[in-house]
């Protein structure tokens, strides 16, 4: 699958401090790709330096294959919301995206179209931007970067300031904007957020890529967890049997699968009242042990 | 609620773009978004904010008020177009800068430079167009003055018995036509060189003012002052005054109040992160 962004060993130095190190990932169409970390982590520097609007240190990064700055008139091909406070409060809505859309010479009725699609009326959109809401000037962020028609959307926190309505219309926009073969990266440091959309995850902490890979694969934790009337005698036969077991609250965890679980309590003789697959961890347990070491854990969930 | 629609081949919504469905790599150019097209954009964003509407009628108040004190206190052989015109000048000379000024900044201060650059990557074009629409606004408001100022020669020849020549002094003309635009650049490169619109315009305002003050106290600078005080070199040329030797002087004061600052704000804005 051709990759539509791709980032190669980005890195970023102010000064001293080093913001992005050595940072690469892809993103692939038909599927949104959680960029998610602690905040400070880099993020929203990465992000830059895809956009065209920092200039690494080291590496590089292309967007539909081609450096962004290389792209001939880059809205059309890529949605962009970086930080929707930075609008100019004296314009209206429908001022800020005509702007955009003359820009790109697209027709007047696209902003229309855009401000339709990301709900705000025509007489929100006539009005000036400093009486907006930070959810409304996410949805006018949003308007501008799906303006263009793009194939890939760029999205740094996109659901910050939204209400819980909010949070769920746009997760249900992001999810057809892939189906419909378009290209998400998006980040956020709500984990369940991301969770929720994510096809695929590039976790990030202190500049460094941690874990990047499918949520499927990255989420799932091999294991069991089995209860039965002698935990005691069937923790004994699984390790005789060469598995680690933990005891948890309620009954045994252990690396055996099911199968050999069920096996193991039926050649001991011992009833088993519970017997599952281990439950996803969850990204928010993952993610506080991926980043657990980099002592920024002040990550609301 | 509202669920994407587009199919990425909204060719109803694209008009020069190639199908963006054939996506094999037909997206780079060297050239950008064409350059008309970014200096009509450019001023626009001049003028849709309280900000640009209030300086333009600011610069036409100040305008009539000049005008009016020209109709009731001049001589009336001293109602001419020529004469009417120039006073007719002074608000957009004083304020139209101030719009140069903002327009560089206020897409670092309102943080717009985010939404700019990543719809035009190429800053330094972007800039460009600043200049030249900011110079274009100039010239069009300078059209509109002698316009007026035609119609304000008529008045003067039918009720207060003015001269009314038409006989346009094309020095003095040209001269402010010209000193106009420089100003308008000296305030988009202060920007640019700034980067905050107050110590822009302070800067823009004072600087030169302090450097015509100084040469005027100074003895010794009084020489250097006649290469490198810009009010005094402007001053000549919107006076429809420049003799051979005026114009390198104007050359080295505008080197060194326009083009320095305006390198160093291209270079700084090229740079720097919005």
């Amino acid at each position: 699958m051709e990759h539509m962004i791709t980032a190669e060993h980005l890195t970023k130095r102010y000064r001293s401090r080093v913001a992005v190190d050595d940072v690469s990932f892809t993103a692939s169409p038909g599927r949104i790709t959680g960029f998610l970390g602690p905040n400070g982590a880099g993020k929203s520097t990465t992000m830059r330096m895809l956009c065209g609007l920092a200039s690494p240190t080291s590496g590089n990064s292309t967007v539909l294959g081609v450096p962004f700055r290389a792209l001939e008139n880059p809205g059309r091909h890529v949605g962009v919301l970086l930080d929707a406070a930075a609008q100019h409060n004296g314009r209206t809505g429908r001022e800020s995206l005509s702007i955009s859309a003359q820009v790109m010479k697209l027709p007047a009725r696209r902003v229309e179209e855009v401000l339709e699609l990301v709900g705000l009326t025509p007489s929100e959109g006539g009005s000036r931007i400093r009486g907006y809401s930070l959810g409304m000037r996410q949805r006018l962020g949003l308007a501008a970067a799906l303006l263009g028609d793009p194939q890939v959307l760029i999205l740094d926190e996109p659901a910050n300031g939204l209400d819980p309505a909010g949070i769920r219309w746009m997760r249900g926009l992001l999810t057809s904007f892939a189906a419909a073969g378009g290209t998400v990266l998006l980040s956020s440091h709500l984990l369940l957020e991301v969770e929720a959309v994510a096809d695929d995850l590039v976790i990030i902490g202190q500049g460094r890529v941690l874990a990047h890979g499918s949520a499927a694969e990255l989420l799932a934790v091999p294991g069991t967890q089995v209860q039965s009337l002698d935990d005691d005698r069937l923790g004994a036969a699984l390790i005789a049997a060469g598995f680690d077991v933990a005891a948890t609250g309620a009954g045994l965890t252990t690396s055996a699968t099911v199968d050999d679980v069920g096996r193991i309590a039926l050649g001991a003789a011992i009833v088993v009242t519970d017997l599952r697959p281990a439950a996803n961890a969850g990204l928010e347990e993952l993610f506080f042990t991926m980043t657990a070491q980099h002592g920024r854990e002040d990550v609301s969930a | 609620m509202s669920a994407y629609r587009s199919t990425h081949q909204a060719v109803g919504t694209v008009i020069d773009a190639p199908p963006a469905g054939q996506s094999a790599g037909p997206r780079t150019a060297a050239g950008g978004i064409p350059f008309l097209r970014l200096c009509r954009v450019e001023l626009r964003k001049q003028l849709d904010t309280r900000a640009g509407v209030w300086l333009l009628v600011a610069i036409a108040l100040v305008n009539c008020g000049f005008i009016a004190l020209t109709l009731f206190t001049a001589d009336a052989a001293a109602l001419t177009w020529t004469t009417l015109s120039q006073s007719a000048s002074l608000g957009q000379l004083l304020l139209l800068p101030l719009i140069g000024v903002m327009a560089a900044t206020s897409e670092w201060s309102a943080r717009t430079a985010l939404t700019t650059f990543t719809l035009e990557p190429r800053r330094t074009r972007v800039n460009l167009a600043k200049l030249a629409s900011a110079g274009a606004l100039g010239l069009i408001v300078m059209a509109v003055t002698f316009m007026v100022s035609a119609l304000l020669n008529l008045v003067g020849i039918v009720w207060l018995g003015g001269d009314g020549s038409w006989a346009l002094d094309w020095g003095i003309v040209g001269g402010s036509a010209l000193a106009l635009v420089l100003l308008v650049w000296q305030g988009v490169a202060s920007g640019l060189a700034f980067l905050s619109t107050p110590v822009a315009i302070v800067a823009y305002l004072a600087l030169p003012t302090v450097w015509t003050v100084l040469t005027l106290t100074i003895e010794s600078l009084r020489g250097p002052a006649e290469w490198l005080d810009v009010n005094q070199t402007l001053n000549v040329l919107m006076m429809g005054a420049m003799t051979a030797a005026d114009w390198p002087r104007l050359a080295v004061s505008l080197v060194v109040w326009l083009a320095v600052p305006l390198a160093f704000g291209l270079w700084r804005t090229a740079r720097r992160e919005p």
